[in-house]
């Protein structure tokens, strides 16, 4: 990688890793979190979908995120601030929704146990590349758990790194639905099976 | 399951996030994903979100971060020693994100300098980026084992790209600063230089006296000379942050003096701020400002002092 890459293009594609994997440390873990309590608000789930997409647009556009000391409680406030201009255009306002605007400080706290588990458990890892086809499994599994790169994992496989790059798609495309799903099951998908609280309402 | 529109717009982030991932991002591909994140403001989030999922999708990542004892030795044994390791510096290069251009890897130092009101970002060879305050002056240098930069003039902020075999370090008259990656800015002041460290840590010493050896962690501003620790504070995060409120832009008083807040535009602009009545100077003043904007700055310091501002003269503005 050393060599030919000259250009403002490899600046930002470094500069938008650095972020997610920034929102992957430090937000994702967090994320069920979030919504949970945005849906104290009586949003419906669809609003609350724009909410967090809103809130991910705001770190996407910072120049960088090094300044901000407490990425939990400034997703919180930014959420907080992107639901409040929502309650504002509307006509009619739950009084529920006016009350939770102010109580994500306690929120943005996390328990030192939710803290702990700040990366998908590793059962958790498995169970969703267990789903994924064949190919795109061993694909996903050299890729995410062994460390290799596409370019390696082609060399291995004996396919193409296009070949490679569409399994990948699949994978990142299978990632996100199994989020999806563990979101409208209103879990976290970080922490195993012992922290299951959010389904008791 | 019927396809959306949802849908489509998460496939096409799919198909960026594996073409990003595969390492060999070129520029058609950037101007392609541009305009597909044109198309509808909320793809940003969109796309940051599946990149942060798949990112999060490891149960440990690559970007770990490396052990700091390494510096240690490095530090204490000089640069002769403990740099025989060039396999392990080729494995950690290939881990680097990405690349950069304004700087190739082996050449001779390169300088830069800003003026008055500019400030500039700027990515270094090793991946590192630093992003340089009005009216500074340095130079980079990058060689297989170390990275130096020196200040001359000014002040910079820079994030550093990890690599314990290739400690970067800044010097600043005989005050040098260390680091191996972690983000932290350097200023030269007439009193001595000013540390501030926003990520991870840094070491501080003085090319004459290594007695004066310091480490700072993130929150940590030291003032030293090249004979003395003049100040030190810690845990001070969100003060470091405000004192850095230039990386976009803006300069942060939250309670400044008057006279510290008007020497702060006046480094930015050539439009000078005078405070002609020394018994206002000391007054304290908090706000969010644009760096450029002394008239604005003036304005509110007329409104919240009471005071009066001359600004007949395109030169300076008289606040008194």
């Amino acid at each position: 990688m050393r060599e030919g890459k000259t250009s403002a293009e490899a600046e930002i594609l470094a500069r938008r890793r650095r972020i997610a994997t920034w929102v992957a440390r430090e937000i994702v873990p967090h994320e069920a979190r979030v919504r949970r309590w945005l849906a104290r608000s009586r949003l419906s789930p669809e609003d609350i979908d724009e909410v967090m997409q809103e809130a991910y647009c705001r770190i996407a556009m910072l120049p960088s995120v090094d300044h901000i000391d407490q990425p939990l409680a400034y997703m919180f406030a930014t959420a907080r601030n992107l639901l409040l201009r929502r309650l504002k255009r509307q006509q009619v306002v739950a009084l529920e929704a006016l009350s939770v605007i102010d109580t994500w400080q306690d929120e943005a706290t996390p328990s030192p146990e939710a803290q702990a588990a700040s990366r998908i458990s590793y059962e958790r890892v498995m169970a969703i590349i267990d789903q994924l086809p064949e190919r795109c499994r061993k694909v996903v599994e050299l890729r995410k758990i062994e460390g290799w790169s596409q370019k390696e994992i082609a060399a291995h496989l004996g396919i193409t790194e296009k070949a490679v790059e569409k399994q990948v798609w699949t994978g990142v495309r299978a990632i996100r639905e199994a989020w999806t799903q563990a979101e409208t099951r209103g879990e976290d998908l970080l922490l195993g099976s012992e922290r299951k609280e959010a389904r008791s309402w | 399951m019927v396809s959306t529109s949802a849908d489509t717009a998460r496939d096409a982030a799919a198909i960026f996030i594996a073409r990003m991932d595969a390492g060999d991002w070129s520029a058609t591909d950037e101007a392609e994903l541009q305009a597909w994140l044109a198309e509808d403001p909320l793809r940003q989030g969109l796309l940051l979100r599946m990149q942060a999922h798949w990112i999060a999708l490891a149960p440990a990542t690559a970007e770990e971060e490396l052990p700091l004892e390494d510096e240690d030795d490095a530090a204490e044994s000089g640069a002769s020693s403990g740099w025989g390791r060039r396999a392990a510096l080729a494995g950690l290069a290939a881990s680097v994100v990405g690349v950069f251009g304004a700087v190739r890897w082996s050449e001779g130092p390169a300088a830069y300098a800003t003026r008055v009101g500019e400030i500039r970002r700027l990515p270094l060879s090793d991946g590192s980026v630093m992003t340089i305050n009005s009216g500074s002056n340095l130079t980079v240098a990058m060689a297989q084992q170390s990275r130096q930069v020196e200040l001359t003039q000014g002040e910079a902020w820079f994030e550093v790209a990890k690599d314990t075999r290739r400690p970067f370090v800044v010097a600043a008259g005989k005050v040098r600063v260390r680091a191996v990656g972690t983000a932290f800015s350097v200023r030269r002041r007439e009193t001595g230089v000013e540390v501030q460290v926003t990520e991870g840590v840094v070491e501080t010493w003085s090319d004459g006296d290594r007695s004066l050896r310091m480490r700072l962690a993130a929150g940590d501003r030291v003032m030293i000379s090249a004979h003395a620790v003049i100040d030190y504070e810690t845990d001070i995060s969100s003060s470091v942050d405000r004192s850095l409120a230039w990386r976009s832009g803006m300069i942060d008083l939250n309670g400044r003096s008057l006279a510290n807040a008007a020497e702060e535009f006046n480094r930015y602009n050539a439009r000078q701020i005078i405070i002609a009545d020394p018994r206002i100077a000391q007054e304290e003043l908090d706000g969010l400002f644009r760096i450029n904007d002394p008239a604005g700055f003036a304005e509110a310091v007329k409104t919240s002092l009471g005071v009066s501002v001359d600004s007949s003269d395109a030169d300076v503005i008289r606040i008194k």
